[in-house]
């Protein structure tokens, strides 16, 4: 993933209502601490997401406050009960004030 | 810069060991599995976790890291943290803390929950400067904390 901003969330397959499902979340976004310096010495800014809200259905379930600690290409992996059909949003904001989003739409019975 | 027995070094690691055994005389700590060097945080740590958490007592147990003994890239440490603690409506994991002792960011992350996700689980991917303990504090929404500590050593800087 070489374009910033590239969000991706990965539900299970199957999914049974009630159930704890796993989903997981990638953005792609280098994440970086400010600390390093390019090949003239001048330092690299920071540049990393700080802010993730995870909602369900339009209901806020989840909300993570990074700092540019998380890895590269950030990847989180977390629980939610499915109780309803409805889309899974996850909004990822950085500190330079870009703000990405991915749905993903929670469904019942397939397969 | 990096050498592992700069002077500064075995200061800090002798003042941890002292106080990792003064913490053990009273009978305090429950040593964990893997402990590495000295499991008590230093000023800088304790610093902020008073910030975080003010004076709340933070207890050992209900919260598993699962995190390489040897990280093989720092830049990509990948952590599992599972809590054993209830997830109902009115009494559920509030959120969980990750703190790296040895990073430029001590408390480097904060995940908040409800009650809506039915499970206190988080999978994810961190960097580490150097060889730390790793640090995770598991909030309840009645305002207990609980915490699980794990040594990992590490190669090169992922502070990139």
């Amino acid at each position: 993933m070489s374009d910033v901003g590239q969000g991706k969330i990965i539900l299970p397959t199957k999914i049974t209502r009630d159930s704890v499902i796993n989903i997981r979340a990638l953005l792609s976004h280098p994440m970086l601490t400010g600390m390093s310096r390019d090949q003239a010495g001048i330092p690299i800014p920071a540049y990393f997401v700080n802010d993730v809200v995870i909602t369900y259905g339009g209901e806020q379930v989840a909300h993570f406050e990074w700092s540019s600690g998380i890895s590269r290409d950030p990847f989180v992996g977390f629980s939610l009960r499915a109780d309803k059909e409805a889309p899974v949003t996850i909004t990822w904001k950085d500190n330079k004030g870009g703000v990405y989003t991915q749905s993903a739409d929670i469904k019942f019975g397939v397969a | 810069m990096r050498n592992p027995l700069s002077r500064r070094t075995f200061l800090k690691s002798s003042a941890l060991a002292v106080a990792a055994l003064a913490a053990s005389s009273t009978g305090a700590a429950a040593a964990p599995l893997f402990a590495g060097p000295g499991n008590e945080p230093d000023d800088d740590v304790k610093k902020v976790l008073r910030e975080k958490f003010g004076t709340r007592v933070i207890r050992e147990g209900h919260v598993t890291l699962d995190v390489p003994d040897v990280a093989p890239d720092s830049r990509e440490v990948p952590l599992l943290i599972e809590s054993d603690l209830p997830m109902t409506a009115d009494n559920f994991v509030k959120g969980f803390h990750i703190v790296v002792d040895h990073n430029p960011d001590i408390y480097l992350a904060g995940f908040n929950f409800t009650a809506a996700i039915g499970a206190a689980t988080l999978d994810t991917r961190i960097k580490m400067r150097r060889s730390s303990h790793v640090r995770v504090i598991a909030e309840t929404s009645k305002g207990e904390l609980w915490t699980t500590s794990r040594f990992v050593y590490t190669s090169l800087n992922g502070c990139v």
